[in-house]
């Protein structure tokens, strides 16, 4: 029956990339488990069946055979399932709770966005998506990690390779080059790390698993490190700018979290239902299913549309608009059961409670540059690509 | 079975059987009661099964462990004396009529 539909023969990957809403659109009406041969999986793209889903993680798998994250970075966390899973995202839990956010991470966070405006703050102009974002993400999460001795650029450099590494669907040679020398670069700052820590535990991610009630390897800390660099940077960075957007395109909203700072909290919430950063990520299931109307065999490979689940119009009045006064509301922008985000207390921390307060309170009428406009980019992962800003120096 | 009622802001209530040995959260879900998300599926690692007991009912739950504790720090709603994780309340008979308020937000 599925196949007779084929909602999805016709989506293509320029056009996911460019814009993916209306294919998913089309997708939650005519089909909302549907294969979709140019991804090679089924997307799933209603927010209750994926809200369905992570209820039952026994037969929606995250060991998905030849998941190319496992070639590149190892078997992580994100890769494995129930106890064993359990057992590592245990131990690294306790520092990313929302009382050490708050009172060890947050500060910390503050003082990184002031040293990096502190840099630009007299030109009037920049794109804070290079200037501000991308660093402000790597630097704090060099912090959270352990890394005392890892420059920035190094982190976005990993970063970039890694996740490039666990797209590289074509096999192109380069990129699988660049990835190993990335990990290669991992390696080496996590037993650097590893010797610092051992001896002197800190409220660090690497200290925190190095030094659990259940210890984890070096070998199991270096995948999970990877796991981290890449997958911990892109979406602060991504819902950082992503909203600064939305809020300098209604100065309205931006005002009224200035004039109510609880409100900077709902606007983030509401960054990543509207652009979801991970947009799409990858389960497998363990037995044939029947999920939103379709019969899935057993070792179906699946696309979880987060992205999609935020403009589900079951579930948001008008979905595509950014409005941070919607009526409280239920977006799964940061994953379901037991791979829930790890970082989600920290993510809202550097972005809601530090960035964006900061950025408005120092760069005095900050608005976007009329002459440089923003463009978008992503569907795996999504978020405007540059953000040009000018401000009153 | 005991009965546990879940209030909503507007005053209406949700009377959910809670089977004993269940988490609060799992039997809210089940029934289901607006307002409990339970994103992390009752590891207590997303504090979206944030709920306010009822003071009489204070001393009749498992003690707060410190996971629990350091999560109310990061409820989206504002944390009081009466707040709990619904995931980590295992349901006694001692809980047969326990009131608990849904808050206004979750995520
Ligand atoms: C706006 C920011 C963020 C968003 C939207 C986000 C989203 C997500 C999502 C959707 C997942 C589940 C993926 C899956 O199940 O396959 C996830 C998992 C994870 N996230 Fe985040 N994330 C963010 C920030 C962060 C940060 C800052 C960190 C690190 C400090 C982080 C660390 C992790 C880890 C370690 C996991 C895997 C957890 C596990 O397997 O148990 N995330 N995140
Ligand atoms: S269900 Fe996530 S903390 Fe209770």
């Amino acid at each position: 029956m599925t196949r007779a539909i084929g909602a999805g023969d016709d989506i293509t990957l320029t056009e996911l990339w460019a814009d993916p809403y209306p294919a998913y659109a089309k997708l939650r009406q005519d089909e909302p488990v549907a294969w979709v041969p140019a991804v090679n999986r089924y997307l799933v793209t209603k927010h209750r069946d994926i809200v369905a889903l992570e209820r039952r993680p026994e037969i929606f798998s995250a060991d998905e055979t030849g998941s190319l994250m496992k070639r590149v970075m190892g078997h992580t966390m994100l890769r494995k399932d129930g106890p064993a899973h359990d057992r590592e995202r245990t131990g690294a839990e306790a520092p990313m709770r929302p009382r050490p956010v708050r009172d060890h991470w947050t500060p910390l966070f503050q003082k990184t966005a002031d040293d990096l405006i502190d840099g630009f703050a007299e030109r009037g102009e920049a794109d804070l998506f290079r200037d501000f974002a991308g660093p402000f993400a790597a630097l704090n999460l060099a912090m959270m990690l352990g890394f005392d001795d890892v420059a920035a650029a190094d982190l976005q450099e990993w970063s970039q390779a890694l996740m490039d590494g666990t797209g590289n669907y074509g096999d192109v040679e380069a990129v699988w080059r660049r990835a190993e020398a990335a990990g290669a670069g991992v390696d080496q700052a996590v037993l650097r790390a590893v010797e610092r820590l051992g001896a002197q535990p800190r409220p660090s991610l690497i200290s925190a698993m190095l030094h659990a009630g259940d210890p984890l390897s070096v070998d199991e800390i270096r995948a999970n490190v990877k796991m981290f660099i890449g997958g911990g940077l892109n979406e602060p960075r991504d819902s950082l700018a992503t909203g600064l957007y939305a809020l300098l395109c209604h100065p309205d909203q931006a005002q009224a979290c200035i004039d109510d700072p609880a409100l900077w909290r709902r606007a983030f919430e509401e960054t990543i239902r509207w652009v979801a950063p991970i947009g799409m990520y990858p389960r497998q299931t363990t037995q044939e299913v029947e999920l939103g109307g379709t019969v899935l065999p057993a070792r179906a490979k699946l696309g979880i549309v987060l992205a999609s689940a935020g403009r589900d119009e079951d579930v948001f009045d008008h979905p595509d608009d950014f409005d941070l006064r919607r009526k409280a509301t239920h977006h799964i922008s940061f994953g379901g059961g037991p791979h829930y985000c790890l970082g989600s207390f920290a993510a809202r921390a550097e972005v809601s409670q530090v960035a964006w307060p900061t950025l408005f309170r120092r760069l005095r009428n900050l608005r976007l540059d009329p002459d440089n406009p923003v463009r978008w980019g992503g569907w795996v992962f999504r978020g405007v690509l540059n953000l040009p800003v000018r401000w009153d120096p | 079975m005991p009965n546990v009622n879940f209030r909503h802001r507007d005053g209406s209530i949700d009377v959910v059987d809670a089977p004993l040995g269940s988490s609060l959260m799992s039997a809210a879900i089940k029934h289901p009661v607006d307002g409990i998300i339970a994103e992390c599926g009752g590891n207590a690692m997303c504090a979206t099964c944030h709920v306010y007991v009822d003071a009489a009912f204070g001393d009749r739950l498992p003690p707060m462990a410190e996971e629990e504790d350091e999560m109310l720090d990061g409820t989206a709603s504002a944390r009081t004396e009466r707040s709990r994780l619904s995931c980590q309340i295992v349901v006694t008979e001692e809980m047969a009529g326990m009131t608990v308020d849904v808050p206004a937000d979750q995520v």
